[in-house]
């Protein structure tokens, strides 16, 4: 019976109202989503917001206060976890220095009883996978640190669990080998069908590696959407100022007009974002995007923008393939707007303390109520 | 604004105090000899070590002269004859041999959970319970603590007392080989655990969730990960167990009452009772030769474990 509910059960995970509670603190709050076979979900969010929790109990290490996690539509909230079919790559890596890499893929096959006669070709075809071939007899510290995380990517995936669990295994690496290694959880990923689910604090590699994206803040599960609606759809201003370079713009509604919501700012609106509706004089928050504002020296240099706000340059900053100008504007209140040129015969033309003509569209502003 | 108090600390003043007044009794230009006379006392103490290695090891070829009562001027090799041959010396030296394996293996079993519970609990409280339940013997010394063992183990003593009461006649408990070796094991254990703490605080907590991950239940997980990796700590903690156990006095000599002697009671036998000082610093020799050749047996075949020292490579 429990047999084909496994087999026809539609989603890999599915968690229900899951809570987590230690030493008093409130770690996950009424955590619920579904995940479905084969996808690749990210959580994402600040240190502290919950998401290294939700995973372990996923795992198995930590049992919910309140609430039941489903694996393959089954309850596994008394499965300890050598007995759930997970691999997991954790946040130091875990891998057995008094192993070789060998080994350490070999090991979850022994603890597993996989039939001996077929564990060194077993091996060899996950260090292939991950393009340590020749690297076998390799000790855990003979080999760099780019080749310890494939050792842990084999070593999880070796046994063919139903679920790869990924711990922020990229976050100690340099920014030019955590970006290769993305496309390598993401190649491997593909290329074998599991279902996984990565933990990071990173915005870019959320938006990089996943099919899905759930971001979490305080313990809250605040968005759960593909890359591209959480960055252009963000549910919330949490959302919106994690994900991306985000200008809020504080004031009060003036009038509403359809999905146009007028400031008391005179010259700014925005649209309503997430299905915040608020009531004339009720606060809000506008938030646009540093790369939806354009930038010029006069007010005809922007184009076809029908918002247009006079500013001053406080700063510029050069980050090479683009420029970051801060910008004083003086009708939307104390701080500057940050602004993106990305255009490489303009940018860097504007020097601190000149005056620029910003531009954007009323459909780039969401609204927030909070 | 006045700066912050603690942006120039007190002890800092302290020690540009200190600092000037090493500048006015040790001239600047004698800094570079300031390490090597920092040195200088440990290396006298080990010096005096050595001389006194020196004489014993002049000593020992000199037989006691029974009519003098005084070493003879001539020497010889009878007493090495002697501690070879006499079936005494024999007895004393593989009881003290076998003692120290069994009382070095029994204490790494027990200490091997404490440190464990210790180094991973979770709750402070438990974790210092158990710090100053260590310590504790400590402070008490080892003759007290064995007189202890007197008052609770003796034919009236409280555990006899307690069979009585369910009706079991006394028990001889004390003045025998177990008696000693459960001394033993309990004067040794706050040593053992130790010096087994530094080496599984070094093993990440991650390994262990990682071998649960990939399917392995605690007593594999502990097989095949803690063990090995423990391993610096338990020839650390074996070694230690193991030279204290060999050369101990006072346990063998009140828990065995005269009739466990283990080699530290025959030395002092021989220099303290029949005053053979030949014998003695014979015996004496004997037993850190014994000694250095098991440690050095152990670290040929399983590395220095936690007492190696020096660079890591």
């Amino acid at each position: 019976m429990t047999e084909t509910m496994a087999a026809d059960a539609p989603f890999a995970v599915s968690v229900r109202g899951v809570n987590m509670v230690f030493d008093g603190v409130h770690a996950v709050r009424d955590a619920t989503f579904d995940l479905e076979k084969g996808r690749f979900l990210t959580i994402l969010g600040p240190s502290g917001s919950g998401k290294t929790t939700l995973l372990r109990m996923i795992a198995g290490f930590g049992r919910p206060t309140s609430g039941e996690v489903f694996i393959n539509g089954l309850a596994v909230g008394s499965v300890p976890p050598h007995k759930r079919s997970i691999g997991m790559v954790f946040q130091k890596l875990a891998l057995f220095p008094h192993m070789t890499a060998a080994e350490n893929v070999a090991f979850p096959l022994k603890m597993r009883r996989f039939d001996a006669r077929s564990i060194p070709d077993r091996v060899q075809r996950y260090l292939d996978l991950v393009k340590l071939g020749k690297l076998g007899d390799r000790r855990i510290h003979e080999l760099s640190g780019g080749q310890q995380q494939r050792v842990a990517i084999a070593r999880a995936l070796v046994f063919e669990p139903d679920l790869l669990l990924l711990d922020e295994p990229l976050a100690a690496l340099d920014r030019k080998l955590r970006e290769e290694m993305q496309l390598e959880f993401r190649r491997i990923q593909r290329e074998l069908d599991v279902t996984t689910i990565n933990v990071t604090h990173d915005q870019r590699e959320a938006l990089v590696v996943s099919d899905e994206i759930i971001v979490m803040d305080h313990g809250r599960i605040q968005q759960k959407a593909r890359p591209e609606a959480t960055y252009r759809q963000p549910k919330n201003a949490f959302v919106a100022n994690f994900i991306g370079v985000t200008n809020f713009i504080e004031g009060a509604v003036a009038s509403i007009d359809g999905e146009k919501i007028v400031f008391d700012r005179p010259g700014f609106a925005g649209r309503v974002g997430n299905g915040f509706r608020p009531a004339a004089g009720a606060a809000a928050r506008g938030a646009l995007r540093a790369e939806q504002i354009r930038i010029g020296s006069g007010r005809e240099a922007l184009g076809d923008v029908d918002t247009i706000f006079d500013g001053t340059v406080t700063d510029a900053i050069f980050e090479g393939e683009r420029v970051v100008y801060e910008v004083s504007v003086k009708d939307l209140g104390e701080t500057p707007l940050r602004v993106f040129d990305h255009d490489p015969v303009t940018h860097n033309q504007h020097d601190i303390g000149s005056s620029v003509a910003l531009g954007w569209n009323v459909k780039d502003v969401l609204v927030f109520g909070d | 604004m006045r700066p912050s108090r603690t942006s120039y600390p007190l002890s800092w003043r302290l020690m540009d105090a200190l600092e000037a007044i090493a500048a006015a009794v040790w001239p600047r230009s004698f800094s570079a000899a300031v390490p090597w006379l920092m040195l200088l006392p440990a290396v006298v103490l080990v010096g005096l070590l050595v001389l006194g290695l020196w004489d014993m090891a002049d000593g020992s070829f000199r037989t006691l002269d029974t009519a003098t009562f005084l070493p003879s001027d001539d020497y010889s090799l009878t007493n090495y004859h002697r501690a070879f041959t006499e079936k005494l010396f024999f007895t004393v030296a593989s009881r003290s041999l076998i003692g120290s394996l069994i009382v070095t293996a029994v204490t790494l079993i027990f200490a091997f959970p404490y440190s464990y519970v210790m180094v991973r609990t979770r709750s402070t409280v438990l974790r210092k319970f158990l710090l100053i339940a260590l310590f504790l013997p400590f402070f008490i010394g080892q003759v007290v603590r064995a007189y202890g063992w007197l008052i609770i183990l003796g034919s009236q003593g409280m555990v006899n007392e307690a069979l009585g009461l369910v009706g079991v006649s006394p028990i001889r408990l004390l003045y025998n080989y177990p008696a000693v070796l459960f001394g033993l094991v309990q004067y040794m254990l706050p040593f053992a655990v130790l010096m087994l703490a530094p080496a599984l605080t070094a093993i990440p907590e991650e390994m262990e969730s990682a071998a649960g991950s990939l399917g392995a239940n605690w007593v594999r997980t502990f097989i095949h990960v803690v063990l090995p990796l423990a391993k610096p700590g338990f020839i650390g903690a074996g070694l230690v167990v193991m030279t204290l156990s060999l050369t101990d006095f006072a346990i063998p000599a009140i828990l065995g009452g005269g009739s466990q002697d283990f080699i530290a009671n025959a030395i002092y036998d021989q220099f303290f009772r029949t005053s053979d000082q030949g014998m003695g610093a014979t015996l004496a020799l004997l037993l850190v030769a014994v000694g250095s050749i098991m440690v050095g047996v152990v670290f040929a075949l399983f590395g220095a474990g936690t007492l190696a020292i020096g660079r890591s490579k």
